[in-house]
């Protein structure tokens, strides 16, 4: 018999300790290591942020302390001056309307890879789709430059077809900000959203047809519902991303592009100037700490807002 | 409905006429004609990837055929999309929707166009209340056990009151126990709604114990179709008599026709048969099949018909008989099922030689019939049964 054979090849006692030994250093590194990495390049930075937060400067010189006076600073120019508060809200106003239009654009393109290509293209149509992704962020921004620009190929293309006054001015609008940002988020939406709606059981929606739903209830009454959760997390995430990018308002954007709030800069952009300005680094951390508790509340709301639709899926 | 109609002979529900499907190369369905009536419960059965569950696809839109018709309660559905056929389907694995309750669920095609509320919530109620629903109506479909989740599935489709309810193997992903209970209660619901039912599945005791009558599909075509006893006592062709029950089939020539019983020269013994109606010519090949059940063993030496040496070579009790299994002289199988285990044949030992018999009136011919168009290819032999 195979089994009287095992315990013959294992002496009792002492490997069975170094077994559960091994399994549990083998535990250790695999907690250890994920731990250490976030630790060094997450925790301790952002800890460094705070703290520098509370630093002054006094003779253009870095001095430790606990002062509150750069949040006092930042406070007081909040609706003067730099008027923060207006950047917050461009930056806010820009990132949620992206992070709409984002999902707006994707979210098609998922459904007509799940449901019109054949399931054997699936891979090569992802592929495409996730292509701009390993181009560089900083190149495809200066492409858009290119098309977006007042003499660009855009307007070019426009006035050789004979649509001279059809003439957009887009570049240097906060318009050009979010279409950078959305072709910067696409790839990565389109994963996402893929993942959530290639997941949904088929038989769902042939049992929907069969009882009578034509292909667009079926949509609403259950494709929609059902990819509630993953519209939301990539939503959440676009808006995130978008609210703490520099590139696309700094290269698309012109520093302040226009839009409904005026021509105000985004917040992030705003970081950016400072830090390239002035030589107050405190000051700077402060405001990077606004940035980063905007964003948390955004995450907070966006997974609050997925725990109720996983609440309501039962 | 007018009165004439009514007063005619059975009306007919469901009638596939040659209906064929094909898959690239593949061959799914291969002309399949079939008629269901009024307020019959129809079981098709067969292997896997005989093509039972594809019709039952193509009855509901869910798949197209390559050419065919169909027919529902006369009018031709053919090109009628899935969504406007007044067929429902039962599924295999529910299909409930996860992110809707029970009621929300069960009321779902009733939701789909105009609609009024309360009488939408009032056919609800009722139909929750006829497959015992009633208190789980405000219930997630997580929350649900199995069977719970099925009868969902049916009330589901039976609340949009369609003309043929279509189930796919809908008790397979249930325990064993929960099946039966499920399977009496699936035939009373059927009987007391008068509704007709196409029930596809591959377990045999499910379409027996509930269809009146029942198809035996393979490779895409139609074996056999008729009531339960038929198909058991007397299959049709060679792969029913293999598929069904637990038959012993013996293949050989006639050697010789008198008082109507044919004999038949086999590997270990000449077997008789009742010739039937047209019965084969001397020197034609043909399979004889006969029921485990029928078969009996005597005391070696003792003379009788259909004689048959054999060494008991197994024995499996299932407590309310025991299956043996024989081996003969030429090495072929033999099976043999008592229902009073120790009376006979006492505790029969291993090794035992054992002679058998039984009544050449239990003995099915099967005439093996080459199938239309593949005449060359070797060892495609299908058998027909003869006059029964």
């Amino acid at each position: 018999m195979v089994a009287a054979d095992v315990p013959q090849s294992i002496p009792t006692g002492v490997p069975e300790a170094a077994a559960t030994a091994g399994l549990n250093s083998l535990k250790a590194v695999g907690i250890g290591v994920p731990l250490l990495y976030s630790l060094t390049f997450f925790a301790a930075p952002l800890v460094f942020l705070v703290v520098l937060g509370f630093w002054l400067v006094e003779d253009f010189q870095v001095v430790p302390a606990l002062s509150l006076d750069n949040y006092l600073d930042i406070a007081e120019h909040m609706f003067a001056k730099s008027n923060y508060a207006l950047a917050i809200a461009q930056s806010l106003w820009v990132a949620l309307t992206t992070a709409f239009f984002a999902v707006l654009v994707c979210y098609p393109m998922v459904l007509a890879i799940v449901y019109v290509a054949p399931r054997s293209r699936h891979r090569l149509l992802l592929m495409l789709a996730v292509a701009p992704f390993w181009s560089s962020y900083v190149l495809r921004l200066f492409s858009w430059q290119i098309l977006l620009a007042n003499k660009g190929i855009v307007n070019s293309g426009l006035a050789w077809a004979g649509f001279e006054n059809l003439q957009f001015k887009l570049l240097y609008t906060q318009i050009a900000t979010r279409i950078g940002l959305i072709h910067y988020l696409a790839p990565i939406l389109i994963v996402v959203l893929y993942v959530t709606v290639a997941n949904i059981d088929r038989h769902l929606i042939q049992a929907a047809r069969d009882l009578g739903a034509t292909r667009w209830q079926a949509f609403r009454r259950v494709i929609l519902p059902m990819s509630r959760t993953g519209l939301l997390v990539s939503t959440s995430f676009a808006a995130i991303v978008s609210f703490g990018d520099v590139l696309s308002g700094a290269l698309l954007g012109g520093g302040a592009g226009a839009s409904v709030l005026g021509s105000v800069p985004l917040f992030s952009n705003m970081i950016m100037s400072e830090y390239a300005s002035s030589t107050n680094l405190p000051r700077t951390a402060a405001l990077a700490m606004i940035l980063v508790l905007v964003m948390v509340l955004m995450l907070a709301g966006g997974a609050a807002l997925a725990e109720r639709t996983k609440v309501d899926a039962g | 409905m007018n009165v004439i109609s009514d007063i005619a002979a059975p009306q007919v529900d469901l009638e596939l006429r040659g209906i064929a499907k094909n898959f690239g190369d593949f061959v799914a369905l291969e002309h399949v004609d079939l008629s269901i009536e009024r307020g019959e419960f129809v079981a098709i059965m067969g292997p896997s990837g005989c093509g039972k569950t594809t019709l039952l696809r193509i009855v509901a839109g869910l798949e197209s055929m390559s050419s065919g018709q169909l027919l529902l309660r006369g009018q031709d559905i053919s090109a009628l999309p899935v969504h406007k056929r007044s067929t429902r389907l039962v599924w295999q694995n529910f299909a409930l929707f996860p992110h809707l309750n029970v009621r929300q669920n069960i009321a779902f095609g009733l939701t789909l166009g105009r609609h009024d509320k309360a009488a939408v919530k009032a056919k609800v109620d009722e139909i929750a209340e006829l497959v015992q629903l009633g208190q789980f109506l405000d219930r997630r479909v997580s929350q649900l056990s199995g069977g719970q989740k099925q009868r969902v599935g049916i009330a589901r489709a039976l609340v949009t009151e369609p003309e043929i309810l279509l189930l796919d193997e809908p008790l397979s992903a249930l325990d064993a126990h929960l099946r039966i209970r499920m399977q009496s209660e699936m035939k009373r619901l059927q009987q007391r709604l008068g509704l007709s039912f196409l029930y596809v599945t591959h377990n045999q005791s499910e379409a027996f114990s509930m269809a009146d009558r029942v198809v035996v599909m393979n490779k895409g075509r139609i074996e056999q179709y008729g009531p339960p006893e038929e198909i058991y006592t007397r299959p049709r062709t060679h792969f029913v008599a293999e598929f069904v029950g637990s038959n012993n089939i013996f293949d050989g020539k006639v050697v010789d026709m008198q008082d109507g019983l044919i004999r038949v020269q086999c590997a270990d013994a000449i077997i008789s048969a009742a010739a039937g109606e047209r019965p084969p010519g001397k020197g034609s090949t043909v399979s004889l099949v006969v029921q485990a059940d029928k078969v009996r063993s005597s005391p070696i030496g003792m003379p009788g018909e259909n004689m048959l040496g054999a060494v008991l070579s197994g024995r499996e009790f299932t407590g309310s008989q025991v299956i043996y299994y024989l081996e003969t002289a030429s090495g072929g199988e033999v099976k043999m099922v008592a229902q009073e285990p120790f009376s006979q044949t006492g505790r029969a030992a291993i090794n035992m030689a054992m002679q058998l018999y039984w009544s050449p009136a239990d003995t099915v011919v099967l005439r093996p019939n080459i199938v239309p168009g593949v005449e060359n290819m070797p060892g495609r032999h299908s058998y027909v049964a003869l006059g029964t």
